[in-house]
């Protein structure tokens, strides 16, 4: 489904990825580990377009389409969704606004005709009381005055109304307390299915005791170092990230 | 420019004005007849504003005065484009709708409320004495040459008298209308607001207009103690209309005036609100949102006089600049020596959607009483790339994105719409907003 070689991404000058081969295919869970500052949140954020970014690969494919010459909306239309690790709040526009606008516009895409109001504000409650959204949360201005649980209980809200073939979580479990973590690692959980492929981007392994990884990678200076199964993360917890930043050293 | 012409161009309204004034209403009132000649004199000696002047500095009105405007005297129907006759019928009942300066019946949707033009009250003695008590007592001609242009040569407007307890409970809509007919003329409507002790209104001035041609328009509002009143103002000129307006609210004690001020139109638009807190416990809120796009020039001043005691006021201005638009606000804030425990609060916030765009923003405090809060706080910047970002990043289009952030930064004004008529009105007219002018 993804296809990565020999991916670098710079910003202002700064490499930060530096050649990552990547393979994903439907139904996968991976998880992508690694130390702060290796390219974690930055990996995510190519993924899903951002164009802050300076990129240049062998091949970036989704199905095996260009992602390089597809705008993010374009991208997320396709069926790529990214959790963000911070959410962006927006002031004045209504959560379930903002949702409806983006459900139709991948609707849109998919051929398939737009929700009116209605209809998508009982779709929206439907998902959200699994998540434990209310109607208030809804109604507030987008992410604005969130906690942090509650601006990641909101992505994974739109990862299921978006119904995505590629979801991108980014440290989605950060600032989360073991309630939420467990509410969000249940949301992500009845996303998986064989059609679907789940990148969990994770410092910690805290959330894989959750939601098992079929993968393991840690990233390491921009490049990934070493892959393996889910003891591979559990190896991590136990020792640490910094042989694997001496190795990379020593190498580099 | 030179002194020469500024006296030509003036000198050509001093010969209209002995020309028609005989035929103005209110013509043989000898209080009336005195105020229009003062008045007249008034603007002849002061002349247009320059940009050397303070209060103008960003504001150059030489597209206003290089032309010279016809009066308007006689009631004159040009036909009335669809567009604007279905902007008319979104205002309801009660409803007062002038057409070049002159009140149109037909337009009209009259009702038992003391609603009656200025011209009819000027025709009725005992309005007329109401009138006399209040008209020109607010504005100080004296420092706006547009004001008494308008005091000498207003054909009507809206004569609102609020009986003392009463309580109004449909908005008053005034829509003003100018069409172009011809040849470049002026329209000054005036019009006399009077809330008496405790009554309660809310009232809604709409300036719309085809063409090129110049509404300048003058509104007093007077709050007698303990009325509230709330005061929209939509200013939706033409793409070619010059829109100049002074409005001077004076509040007795325990009176509110709200404001709704919101400008989308206009090639060059300055908007003076004035507010004397002149009772103890009396209070203003202040809003406005403007929105210009290329070629055009919005200015609001605002000056709320701070006179009594325990006087509040808050105000928020948010505004909208594209394309190589221009945008000014002035927010003057006077605490006198006896206006103690004075409150106010002051808040301009700014979206440049180009480069090119430009806002000028100043508060401009002056405070002379000991015990008081006053913040004030500016800001100016643009849409934002990471909010945008996100946006795309769910699937919503580039442009989609962006009006959803537009809409946003409006909607501090625009949800606060307490008629809900014209809220939907006001969302249909941001959105063309943002079609047209917001991506020029």
């Amino acid at each position: 489904m993804l296809r990565i070689r020999n991916l670098f991404a710079s910003i202002d000058g700064k490499q930060i990825l530096r050649g990552l081969n990547l393979d994903v295919h439907a139904g996968e869970v991976h998880a992508i580990m690694g130390p702060n500052g290796s390219g974690k949140s930055t990996l995510a954020q190519v993924l899903a377009g951002r164009d802050i970014y300076e990129v240049v690969a062998d091949e970036l494919t989704f199905d095996g389409r260009n992602l390089l010459a597809m705008p993010p909306e374009i991208r997320a239309r396709e069926g790529i969704f990214l959790a963000f690790q911070y959410p962006i709040e927006i002031p004045g526009v209504s959560n379930l606004y903002f949702l409806r606008s983006a459900v139709n516009a991948v609707r849109a895409h998919r051929g398939l005709p737009e929700l009116d109001a209605v209809d998508f504000m009982s779709l929206a409650k439907e998902q959200a009381a699994g998540l434990g959204i209310d109607d208030a949360m809804l109604k507030r201005s987008l992410n604005e005055g969130f906690s942090g649980g509650e601006k990641k209980r909101n992505e994974i809200l739109q990862l299921k109304l978006l119904d995505p073939r590629l979801a991108i979580l980014d440290e989605t479990d950060s600032g989360l307390d073991i309630d939420a973590l467990k509410i969000v690692a249940d949301g992500i959980n009845a996303m998986r299915s064989p059609e679907r492929a789940i990148i969990v981007v994770t410092h910690y392994q805290r959330l894989l005791n959750y939601v098992v990884p079929d993968h393991v990678h840690v990233l390491v200076g921009g490049r990934i170092m070493r892959s393996g199964g889910k003891e591979l993360a559990l190896e991590l917890e136990h020792r640490g990230y910094s042989w694997l930043e001496a190795e990379q050293k020593a190498v580099a | 420019m030179t002194m020469s012409s500024v006296l030509t161009k003036q000198s050509v309204y001093g010969a209209q004005f002995s020309a028609i004034l005989d035929r103005l209403p209110g013509h043989g009132l000898v209080w009336v007849d005195r105020l229009r000649k003062r008045a007249m004199e008034q603007f002849l000696d002061l002349g247009f504003p320059t940009t050397r002047l303070e209060n103008w500095k960003y504001t150059d009105v030489s597209p206003i005065r290089r032309i010279a405007f016809q009066p308007i005297v006689d009631r004159v129907s040009p036909p009335l484009p669809e567009t604007l006759r279905l902007q008319i019928e979104a205002y309801a009942a009660p409803r007062l709708v002038f057409v070049n300066g002159k009140m149109d019946p037909e337009l009209s949707r009259r009702t038992p409320l003391p609603l009656l033009s200025l011209s009819e009250a000027l025709g009725d003695p005992e309005h007329a004495r109401v009138v006399e008590a209040h008209l020109g007592q607010y504005i100080s001609s004296s420092d706006a040459a547009f004001a008494a242009w308008n005091t000498a040569f207003f054909t009507d407007g809206a004569f609102v008298l609020i009986p003392r307890g009463l309580a109004v409970e449909r908005p008053v809509n005034l829509v003003f209308v100018s069409i172009e007919t011809g040849e470049p003329r002026a329209c000054h409507p005036r019009n006399l607001v009077i809330a008496r002790e405790g009554s309660q209104v809310t009232f809604v001035e709409v300036f719309l207009g085809a063409g090129a041609y110049l509404t300048n328009a003058v509104t007093e509002i007077i709050a007698e103690p303990g009325a509230v009143i709330d005061y929209y103002k939509i200013e939706g000129e033409s793409a070619r209309g010059f829109h100049t307006a002074a409005v001077k609210a004076h509040l007795d004690r325990d009176a509110s005036l709200t404001s709704r001020s919101i400008s989308f139109g206009g090639a060059l638009v300055r908007n003076d609100l004035n507010v004397a807190l002149d009772g103890e416990g009396s209070h203003c809120t202040l809003n406005g949102l403007f929105a210009a796009g290329s070629g055009r020039l919005v200015d609001n001043h605002t000056h709320i006089d701070h006179r009594k005691p325990h006087a509040s006021s808050r105000e928020l201005y948010k505004g909208l600049l594209a394309g190589d638009a221009t945008g000014v606000f002035n927010g003057a804030i006077t605490v006198r020596e006896d206006a103690q425990k004075a409150d106010a609060v002051q808040h301009s916030k700014n979206l440049l959607l180009s480069e090119r765009a430009q806002i000028n923003t100043k508060p401009q405090f002056e405070i002379r009483a000991n015990d008081v809060r006053c913040v004030h706080g500016a800001t100016v910047g643009q849409i934002d790339e990471d909010a945008i970002f996100y946006l795309k990043s769910r699937g919503v289009g580039e442009d989609e994105a962006s009006r959803i952030l537009i809409r946003a930064f409006a909607a501090e004004i625009l949800d606060d719409l307490r008629v809900p008529a014209l809220r939907d009105q006001m969302e249909r007219l941001f959105e063309d907003w943002m079609n047209c002018s917001g991506r020029l």
